[in-house]
């Protein structure tokens, strides 16, 4: 008995915020496409399922060698988010509520999360897709393992999701936005699409962001950085300029305003720049990197580019 | 420096340039990243391209350790942000992966049949 008890720890109800749904009509995606699972391999048919219904090309012995690790027999979150990058989709960690999930799937979107169908003790880690949702019912509808359609009471769903952290992703297209968007996460998603390289989509969600939020000086920034990462310097300097209008004291800009004046050959303009960079700055982590811009654009001057 | 730790540094030296070659380079050098105004991303942002390089090494063996093919790995860890791809390389081991791998052992199955009937877990299908 007491190992039972022990086991149930952790029981304690589950926050308002989460489980909380407005009564609604019953939500299901009767055609988001079903992937029966390998062994182990829930992960790479969840996604495919999240992949597939935002239109994507993928093929599922693609998604198997991006996202299944032998030595875990599973696949990590990371590399679901890393998979999806891959495919030219921006994966968006939703917030942990069942309304949440209940937006998405209002805009089409089917939810992957993170399960752990068995107990903290003895955890079974799951992944699978939660394509509908009935609240008058208390239900709530997955594509699940060799399921198509498991229905789980939303109470059960809740346990096992909360044992991951209320753990969800989505799969958007470039140019669509989350259906309950937190900014900074949006934002954060964004910015790993620069950071990987994807610079046409980046660019696309950028421009999305700025649709939504104009003239937020995060969008506009990242909007500069990939045309400076596209090498279309003369349209991120632009894109800097009216920032820095908006903002003098962004000394980050600034940097990277420098650099594409000096990839343009406009070297007085550049060090410039930089200077007033260097002379407004008082935060030492920024120092080291202003330095080494003037030394390239010095640099770059000498070498008459 | 022995020799033996020089071979060491050398060999290490030779891995990251191979992984190098097929890193995604997004910006051009000295750019500061979109990170740096994410408070969630600024650890990221701040650190510097060295130390992400050997990140980038260091979780590389890590997965092919954990069995992934050396031809993909490198495409797998360029989907990666930087903040995930550190991440992974203080945590991989303390990280789920999901996959309904259960070690289940005889006598914890009775309370597990309990635990499903009250509706706790959901590992069984049919209960």
């Amino acid at each position: 008995m007491p190992a039972l008890l022990l086991l149930l720890s952790g029981c304690a109800s589950i926050p308002e915020a989460v489980r909380e749904l407005p009564a609604g009509a019953a939500l299901e995606l009767d055609d988001a496409p079903f992937y029966p699972q390998e062994r182990y391999q829930c992960g790479p048919a969840a996604l495919m399922t999240a992949l597939t219904q935002s239109g994507a090309d993928v093929a599922l012995d693609n998604i198997v060698e991006k996202v299944y690790l032998p030595g875990k027999k599973g696949s990590l979150q990371v590399e679901m988010l890393a998979a999806t990058r891959t495919e030219g989709r921006l994966p968006y960690v939703i917030d942990g509520t069942l309304s949440a999930i209940r937006n998405e799937l209002e805009s089409g979107r089917p939810v992957v999360v993170l399960q752990n169908l068995g107990v903290a003790a003895i955890p079974r880690w799951h992944y699978a897709v939660v394509v509908g949702i009935d609240a008058d019912r208390g239900e709530v509808i997955l594509r699940s393992g060799t399921d198509r359609r498991r229905i789980t009471s939303t109470r059960t769903f809740l346990y096992t999701w909360r044992r991951g952290d209320y753990w969800a992703m989505v799969v958007l297209r470039p140019d669509e936005l989350p259906a309950t968007v937190n900014r900074e996460r949006y934002y954060a998603a964004i910015a790993a699409l620069e950071q990987t390289g994807r610079l046409e989509a980046a660019a696309l969600a950028w421009r999305t962001a700025e649709n939504r939020w104009p003239g937020d000086p995060v969008v506009l920034f990242g909007l500069g950085n990939v045309e400076s990462a596209l090498r279309n310097f003369a349209a991120a300097e632009t894109i800097y300029l009216a920032l820095l209008k908006l903002d003098g004291s962004l000394l980050v800009v600034r940097n990277n305003l420098a650099l594409v004046l000096a990839e343009q050959g406009q070297f007085a303009a550049a060090i410039n720049e930089i200077g007033t960079a260097l002379e407004r700055n008082d935060d030492p982590a920024l120092e080291a990197e202003l330095r080494d811009t003037e030394r390239m654009i010095l640099a770059m001057r000498a070498a008459g580019q | 420096m022995t020799l033996y730790k020089l071979r060491g540094f050398l060999l290490r030296l030779v891995s990251v340039s191979i992984i190098c070659m097929g890193f995604a380079q997004a910006a051009p050098a000295g750019m500061i990243g979109t990170g740096h105004l994410i408070e969630s991303e600024a650890r990221a942002a701040s650190i510097s391209r060295v130390e992400v390089l050997l990140a980038h090494d260091d979780v590389a063996r890590q997965l092919v350790a954990l069995g992934v093919d050396q031809a993909t790995v490198v495409e797998r860890l360029n989907g990666l942000s930087t903040a995930e791809l550190l991440e992974l390389e203080e945590q991989i081991d303390d990280q789920v992966a999901g996959g309904d791998a259960l070690a289940l052992i005889g006598a914890v199955f009775l309370v597990l049949l309990i635990l499903e009937l009250v509706g706790v877990t959901d590992i069984f299908k049919s209960i």
